[in-house]
């Protein structure tokens, strides 16, 4: 179990943590048959932005607590996103009960490949913003 | 195999205590048909039988007659540990249970009851605190319907066994009524109204010694029904004709004021879940930090047309049932008085709003250091205070809305209500929740007229806190402001000027 604090892209579906849902998008329905839902999620380290995929979509609603178990963190489409993938599952556990923070938000970083490492591992380079720009923080 | 106790959305994952008591039954299943074995069950076959068992009778309802035999059959503890099960099941599992289960929880509630189960007043209540108030969707009106008849048909059992869960009871049917009374009619809610005014109504006019457990809550609730003439003429006997309630020792109705009213009874009407997350609200959000969870705390029990009635109960509960420790008070999470502003601007309707106000300020009205909790009064208090920089306009509302207490609550009954107050402000200076009334007294955003009562108060409490000062205090402050004296009354009086405050507002 690791804190979404520790995330850091990798083409790996190896990710088992849990947190709060947030906020969460419109469904939007891709090329064929194929649901995703972006939703902010978030645990007492950091944010995070979570893709959900079909049923997962509407299965969970804000105030959810989920468990992630081999999940990926990287890019779909150019954005930088937590999800289950093919291989990971996700599953609500509880609700409200969880504290969390919205800063730093994990998928609002410029990463870059390790300078010296040959197992694509990525490095935080700057934060492009503290907060989600997406689903900005509540008044 | 799936479970045929608790409906389970997709994607959401197994409950470990359903878990738990299935696979004591998937286990035990060969076992739990006749003939039974004969063998005295250890310590740890015992506790896998009684689940087992909890599970057959509350998922075959065919064999459910089959499965309590057995349970009598091997019982050791007076059925203690079953019971507290079936406790855990209420609280933990309620909202998911099937339908056909939740039948068959009452129908084994009874049964405990029939054997005098150890525990079965809390069995009870934890039943009583899934019923929502402001909630009239089949399967909580269902619920009350279910309950309301258990207590009536098991009345004699009760009173004998467990009397205390019949005011609980009470307390909840009360504040159940104030919302089925007020709603437009059906002839199914008629039908359960009946039997609920029945059972309080017995309560009241026969068992008046249990009633008076509740403590003054159980006037704030009858309040509220004064419209129904039952309890307009229970009210009027409380007000005029005490010795009515045949019970000794009751002389008038501010002996009740004096009774401090036990947190158990605000908790049976808040569900378990509600508790939950209002506890956690209060013990691990940061002040700044909340409005998610307050949205969507309110997206869960407040929406929907009757819902917001709930935060009456929630205000009792935050302000009598949860007391946070020193270390959370000076931390930077939420403080209650913050949860409470949320509440009250949360309210839409005026009487809500009325109600709530004065669940606010109820324990301020009789306080006494004797026998109150300053942690009652304390969110009322630095709700005002805190209000000031910024909404200065809730501690106008709220300060305004005290002294429209002070002056109507209990027209005939005014020293004790205004020595009540004077009381409260005095413990709140002394105790050091604020430093001295100063705070308000000298804030210039403040009417001149509330400054001026707020004086008169003060004055007070330089002086001795001695109990003839007081009520020589209070009869002059009653000059200063130039108002009715009490004049004996009329039956019909007596219950507007009871009622005043409802009237002014």
């Amino acid at each position: 179990m690791i804190s979404l604090k520790e995330l850091s892209p990798a083409a790996q579906n190896n990710i088992n943590t849990k947190f709060i849902v947030l906020d969460k998008m419109k469904t939007v329905a891709m090329e064929g048959q194929n649901k995703t839902c972006l939703a902010l999620v978030a645990d007492e380290t950091a944010a995070v932005h979570f893709q959900f995929w079909q049923d997962e979509c509407d299965a969970f609603e804000p105030g959810d607590i989920l468990q992630l178990t081999n999940g990926i963190f990287s890019y779909v489409r150019k954005s930088l996103v937590l999800r289950a993938g093919k291989r990971g599952s996700v599953q609500k556990i509880g609700e409200y009960t969880m504290a969390f923070v919205e800063t730093p938000n994990m998928s609002e970083i410029r990463w870059v490949p390790h300078p010296n490492d040959s197992h694509n591992k990525y490095v935080q380079e700057s934060v492009i913003s503290s907060h989600s720009r997406i689903f900005p923080p509540m008044p | 195999m799936a479970s045929k106790l608790i409906g389970t959305a997709p994607r959401e994952a197994e409950n470990p205590y359903e878990l738990s008591i299935r696979q004591a039954f998937d286990a035990l299943e060969s076992k739990l048909r006749p003939p039974f074995a004969l063998t005295v069950p250890n310590p740890q076959e015992y506790m896998q039988l009684n689940r087992a068992i909890l599970y057959g009778v509350l998922c075959e309802p065919h064999f459910a007659k089959v499965h309590i035999k057995h349970l009598h059959a091997i019982v050791t503890d007076g059925y203690a540990l079953f019971v507290s099960l079936l406790v855990k099941v209420v609280k933990e599992l309620y909202v998911k249970l099937f339908d056909s289960v939740k039948n068959q929880l009452i129908w084994v509630t009874k049964e405990m009851i029939n054997v005098s189960a150890v525990g079965f007043d809390g069995l009870l209540v934890s039943l009583l605190r899934q019923i929502v108030g402001g909630d009239f969707s089949d399967g909580n009106l269902w619920l009350c319907f279910e309950l309301v008849s258990l207590f009536l048909g098991k009345w004699d059992c009760l009173l004998e066994e467990e009397s205390l869960v019949l005011s609980s009871a009470l307390y909840t049917f009360l504040r159940l009524l104030a919302d089925h009374c007020r709603l437009l009619t059906n002839s199914k809610l008629d039908v359960l109204k009946c039997l609920e005014i029945d059972f309080c109504v017995k309560m009241l006019r026969e068992q008046f010694q249990l009633c008076l457990k509740i403590g003054r809550d159980l006037i704030r609730l009858l309040q509220d029904l004064v419209h129904v003439p039952v309890f307009r003429a229970i009210w009027k006997d409380l007000v005029l004709n005490p010795s009515e309630f045949k019970t000794p020792g009751f002389l008038d109705i501010s002996q009740l004021y004096h009774l401090r009213t036990s947190s158990r009874y605000f908790l049976t009407r808040i569900t378990p879940e509600m508790e939950t997350q209002l506890r956690f609200l209060l013990t691990h959000v940061k002040l700044g930090s909340q409005k998610r969870y307050q949205a969507w705390f309110a997206k869960k029990f407040l929406f929907g047309p009757e819902r917001e009635t709930l935060i009456v109960d929630i205000i009792r509960f935050i302000c009598c049932g949860h007391h946070p420790s020193n270390e959370i008070i000076q931390s930077d999470i939420i403080p209650r008085w913050a949860v409470i502003g949320w509440l009250l601007k949360s309210c839409q309707k005026n009487h809500v709003e009325t109600n709530a106000k004065l669940a606010l300020f109820y324990d301020w009205l009789f306080f006494d250091e004797s026998v109150d909790n300053i942690m009652n009064i304390e969110p009322a208090m630095l709700l005002m205070v805190c209000s000031i920089p910024r909404y200065i306009d809730m501690t106008h509302t709220l300060l305004d809305f005290l002294f429209l207490l002070v002056d109507n609550y209990d027209v005939d009954r005014k020293d004790v209500i205004s020595r009540g107050v004077k009381s409260a402000f005095a413990t709140l200076v002394h105790k050091g929740v604020v430093q001295s009334l100063d705070v308000l007294v000298s804030c210039k955003t403040l009417s001149p007229y509330l400054k001026e009562r707020l004086r008169k108060i003060q004055v007070l409490e330089v002086g001795v806190p001695n109990e003839l000062h007081l009520l020589h205090i209070s009869q002059h402050s009653m000059e200063t402001f130039n108002l009715p004296s009490p004049t004996p009354c009329s039956e019909t009086e007596a219950t507007s000027k009871n009622w005043g405050i409802r009237i002014a507002n």
